[in-house]
């Protein structure tokens, strides 16, 4: 055994083997590489990125019953919901709805909170702005959704 | 001057025989030119190809797969800051990165690209090029020393022990592999001269590598070792790396004197294997020359030039192919596929008979140094790198006597006949 | 400059020829102490005679934060502290907040726990493995360790949602069931992984330039590690067979067959053989846990507003790191009164002085690199 020890110390095997290795991977095919952005990668389906409020898609009234679970579960107390009583049907209804994802930590317990399907963390991920004005988001933009990112260059 | 232009188109020696200043500063200009050229085309290729050994693209975006991605880099240096530490030796400071680089020209005057292809043939080339790369070191420890700031001055000196340590076991391969050209029946003594030792292949019949099998081939292992050392290339590299304390002798150069090392160390990589190839691997011959002679074979073997480079002008043509069609690499793609047709034409041009006879030592040549860089950036992406003492430890107490009993032995080998001769005369 | 409180004049033979000691800083930004590290280094020459660490640039005062939290809001926080190995955080929170309102997870949550902690464990020994061997020189390692931590991260996303700061717990069980091809991934990840473990040890375990850089470097005995704390692959590196998850089985542990890693001599490379020997291991649990996935509930009964009873409590298990513990002191109220969190970095970190002693500058990146540590652990 020691003969095969010493032989494989001269002959520099435990090199040669380390050398092929990274020889095969030199194959086009093993490159992991995504070219972004041409190649975008595409996120699960339960991802939590930038969030939504979702409107009913027949009446286009929002699904949100201004309930503040989602204020009151968040971590970072960054949502602000705002309601006032409807005379007729005794209900509240959403007026204000703020977002501040420069303080989210995206997780997703808002989401978890809400009693409806109103609040969503989509699969967005390209929410980066220039400055802090773009990161407050209000209802409108939240019911906008995401809006998908061109690039020229 | 004309006639000095014409004259030695018909000679066979080179220019420095010859006695041609002309030719010799036109080869020197050719050489200096060629090699930054060659500088810029390692420092792509090592980029690329260390990215695919990590399974990544490497630079995709400056110029089509990265190709004017050296330019961008070698820009970027010159437009740097100049930096020049507050109490350092300016004058010493100023000329430590041309020391290094001087020295790693200089060595190119007897490197041998063909039998007439040399700047000159001296007849102590060998001991020449040994010499003057060793001046190297003094351009390392100029360069600490300038500093004055103490972590470059002990990178330095590292570095400066290490390539001189590595230097010796380099010396007895390559006395080993001079020895060897003494065998050739029917020659008095062997040569020092460069295009001497790769004649003596040629006479020999064998390259060096391969002669007196094993010996040979472990000469040959341990110059590749002491090679790699020599130009503190990994897994040698600690007095450079970036994860040790002392980032080495050119932590305070900036810009233009930073490339300036730079080029000096990828032109010594290129000396080294140049040197390499010239000892054991047959310099300038094509494969084979005594095995497949002949006018059919050597015609044969003319046309891999240009064969090489339509090879490659037609993968490059095939990648331009294959880019992607997004509006944004239009231009990129038309720039791959301008570069692909410039290479075919190149190829096209070295078809040529006339133009072919007298480029293909040069190809043979500077594809057996490719080979020898293409090594070095492959050891670089696998091998973590040795510690100072255990570096040193191997390049005295393992490759110098591995050198020095390799020397012994062939000198036994070769002289065998003429020793049993002499014992059966004793007998 | 260290004051007199140090231990750096622990020299014994000191004479007045000895003014050539350096003081060195590897200061906060390095390519290699893994986070922002301060080393203080006590130098004769090349060699360390000492080793002082300055921690507390990465400090975000997440104990504090805790208290102004309520025991579901915390969880996302708990994510941040070990950024590699999140999945082992959250685990570790919800079975400690779960002792305290004494509720035990259901036996599929257990299982689907176990699943995510080990294959947490594959990525954050992968992690460790590709910068330690940068580290040492050796620049390939790290690019195939990602790449295969890709395919892992892959399937945290599916799961719940994020890669790195999972989340993935809840107190009383889990929060998503399996995702619809949850076991067959994970077992086909399995088998995809396996060979991997291979090439890595095919690059490094035989390298003879490898062997040099960590045989007999930062070598450390067991009964040093226990005097001092250490737990986790440096202390089983050491020989001592001390697993959490043999020795306080939790979370269904005790239902599985795996071994315990050991080394001989406490240097570096029986740790890294220890770790290597872990992700085996680790693949062989998650398979034995895929294959007796139980059907049930996911989450047990746990009130919507969490208000334990007061009292405290301290639960540990064994991260990738060490042992991770949490000691929660509850007043009664909707918000904890202390959660102080146990990290394993930061007890091990200890242990670095012992290990530079007599060693060169460059083995003490090697001996950093090898005690594994995240400093988003050790500051908190």
């Amino acid at each position: 055994m020691r003969v095969a020890t010493l032989l494989r110390k001269i002959f520099l095997l435990d090199l040669l083997k380390g050398l092929s290795l990274t020889f095969r991977y030199q194959d086009p095919k093993e490159i992991y590489t995504e070219q972004y952005p041409l190649q975008r990668p595409q996120v699960a389906e339960r991802y939590r990125g930038l969030p939504r409020l979702n409107v009913n898609p027949e009446t286009g009234k929002t699904l949100c019953i201004a309930c503040d679970l989602c204020a009151k579960a968040c971590p970072e107390n960054l949502i602000v919901v705002e309601s006032e009583r409807d005379p007729v049907t005794k209900r509240k209804v959403l007026t204000k709805y703020t977002f501040d994802i420069s303080r989210c930590m995206f997780c997703g317990l808002c989401e978890e909170s809400c009693s409806t399907d109103a609040l969503e963390l989509t699969q967005d991920y390209e929410i980066a702005q220039y400055g802090r004005e773009g990161l407050v988001l209000d209802r409108e933009r939240l019911e906008r959704g995401p809006e998908g990112k061109v690039y020229e260059r | 001057m004309s006639t000095q232009f014409t004259q030695y188109l018909q000679s066979t020696l080179t220019p420095g025989q010859a006695g041609n200043m002309l030719w010799a500063t036109i080869y020197i200009l050719v050489i200096f030119a060629g090699i930054s050229l060659c500088v810029v085309f390692i420092n792509w290729g090592e980029r690329k190809a260390l990215a695919h050994f990590q399974i990544r693209l490497g630079p995709m975006r400056v110029g089509p797969h990265g190709l004017l991605q050296p330019i961008a880099d070698a820009l970027k240096l010159l437009l740097k800051e100049d930096t020049i530490p507050a109490n350092a030796d300016k004058v010493v400071f100023w000329i430590a990165p041309f020391i290094v680089t001087t020295a790693a020209f200089v060595v190119y005057l007897v490197v041998p690209f063909g039998p007439q292809h040399a700047v000159t043939d001296m007849n102590i080339g060998i001991l020449f090029m040994l010499g003057v790369s060793s001046l190297g070191v003094l351009g390392i420890i100029t360069a600490g020393w300038a500093s004055n700031s103490h972590y470059p001055l002990l990178g330095s000196l590292r570095s400066s022990a290490q390539m001189v340590s590595y230097e010796v076991a380099m010396g007895l391969a390559v006395i080993s592999a001079i020895l060897m050209t003494s065998f050739t029946p029917g020659v008095a003594s062997g040569t020092l001269s460069m295009i001497g030792i790769v004649e003596a292949q040629k006479t020999q019949g064998v390259w060096f590598l391969f002669k007196f099998f094993p010996l040979g081939l472990i000469a040959f292992g341990v110059f590749a070792i002491a090679m790699i050392a020599e130009t503190n290339r990994a897994p040698f590299d600690l007095p450079e790396a970036e994860s040790e304390l002392v980032a080495g002798f050119h932590t305070e150069y900036s810009g233009f004197r930073w490339s300036l090392f730079m080029l000096g160390e990828y032109a010594a990589m290129i000396a080294v294997s140049g040197i390499a190839v010239t000892l054991w691997l047959g310099g300038w011959m094509r494969p084979f020359p005594n095995l497949l002679a002949g006018s059919v074979w050597d015609t044969i073997f003319s046309l891999v030039p240009g064969a090489f480079f339509l090879f490659l002008g037609a993968v490059t043509l095939y990648g331009t192919a294959r880019m992607p069609k997004h509006p944004a690499l239009r231009i990129q793609t038309l720039g791959l596929g301008v570069f692909g047709m410039a290479i075919a034409a190149v190829g096209l041009v070295l078809l040529v008979p006339a133009v072919r006879v007298r480029v293909q030592d040069i190809f043979w040549f500077m594809i057996k140094v490719a080979a020898f860089i293409y090594m070095y950036i492959w050891y670089r992406a696998t091998f973590p790198r040795y510690r100072f003492d255990q570096l040193m430890r191997v390049g005295w107490k393992v490759l110098l006597p591995i050198s020095l009993g390799v020397l012994i032995v062939t000198g036994v080998v070769g002289l065998s006949p003429e020793l049993l001769t002499w014992l059966k005369g004793v007998l | 400059m260290t004051t007199a409180t140090s231990n750096l004049d622990l020299h014994e033979d000191k004479t007045f020829l000895d003014s050539t000691e350096l003081i060195l800083n590897m200061g906060p930004q390095h390519p290699s102490t893994h986070g922002v590290l301060r080393v203080i280094l006590k130098l004769d020459g090349e060699k360390v005679l000492g080793a002082e660490c300055v921690i507390g640039y990465l400090h975000r005062g997440v104990e504090k934060i805790a208290e102004n939290r309520t025991y579901t809001q915390f969880g996302p926080y708990v994510d941040r502290m070990d950024y590699v190995a999140s999945v082992s955080n959250g685990l570790g929170y919800c079975e400690t907040v779960e002792k305290l309102i004494n509720v035990e997870a259901p036996p599929r949550a257990q299982h689907i726990r176990v699943i995510l902690t080990e294959l947490n464990r594959i990525t954050s020994h992968q992690v460790w493995l590709g910068t330690h061997a940068l580290d040492l020189g050796a620049m390939t390692p790290v690019f195939y360790c990602f790449r295969d931590r890709e395919e892992i991260l892959k399937i945290f996303e599916k799961y719940c949602g994020a890669r790195l700061t999972t989340h993935a717990f809840r107190v009383g069980g889990c929060q998503w069931e399996t995702y619809e091809g949850f076991e067959k991934e994970v077992l086909r990840l399995c088998d995809f992984f396996e060979p991997k473990i291979d090439e890595y040890e095919q690059l490094l375990t035989t390298n003879r330039i490898w062997i040099e850089r960590t045989k007999g470097v930062g070598v450390i005995s067991g009964p040093q590690c226990i005097a001092m704390g250490v737990t986790g692959p440096v202390l089983r590196g050491s020989g001592v067979k001390w697993d959490l998850r043999k020795a306080k089985p939790y979370s269904g542990y005790e239902k599985f067959d795996f071994e315990i890693a050991t080394g001989e001599n406490g240097d570096t490379y029986d740790r890294y053989i220890v770790r290597i020997r872990e992700m085996r291991q680790s693949v062989r649990i998650i398979r034995q846990a895929v294959e007796s996935l139980p059907a049930g509930p996911i989450m047990a009964k746990v009130p919507k507003v969490l208000k334990p009873l007061p009292g405290e409590v301290y639960h540990s298990i064994e991260a990738p790191k060490g042992e991770l513990g949490y000691f929660i002191v509850s007043d009664g109220s909707l918000q904890p009164y202390r959660i102080r969190v146990r990290p394993p970095s930061f007890v091990n970190l200890q242990a670095l002085d012992q290990m530079v002693r007599g060693r060169l500058i460059a083995d003490v990146v090697a001996i950093i690199g090898t005690i594994d540590i995240v400093l988003g652990e050790v500051d908190r």
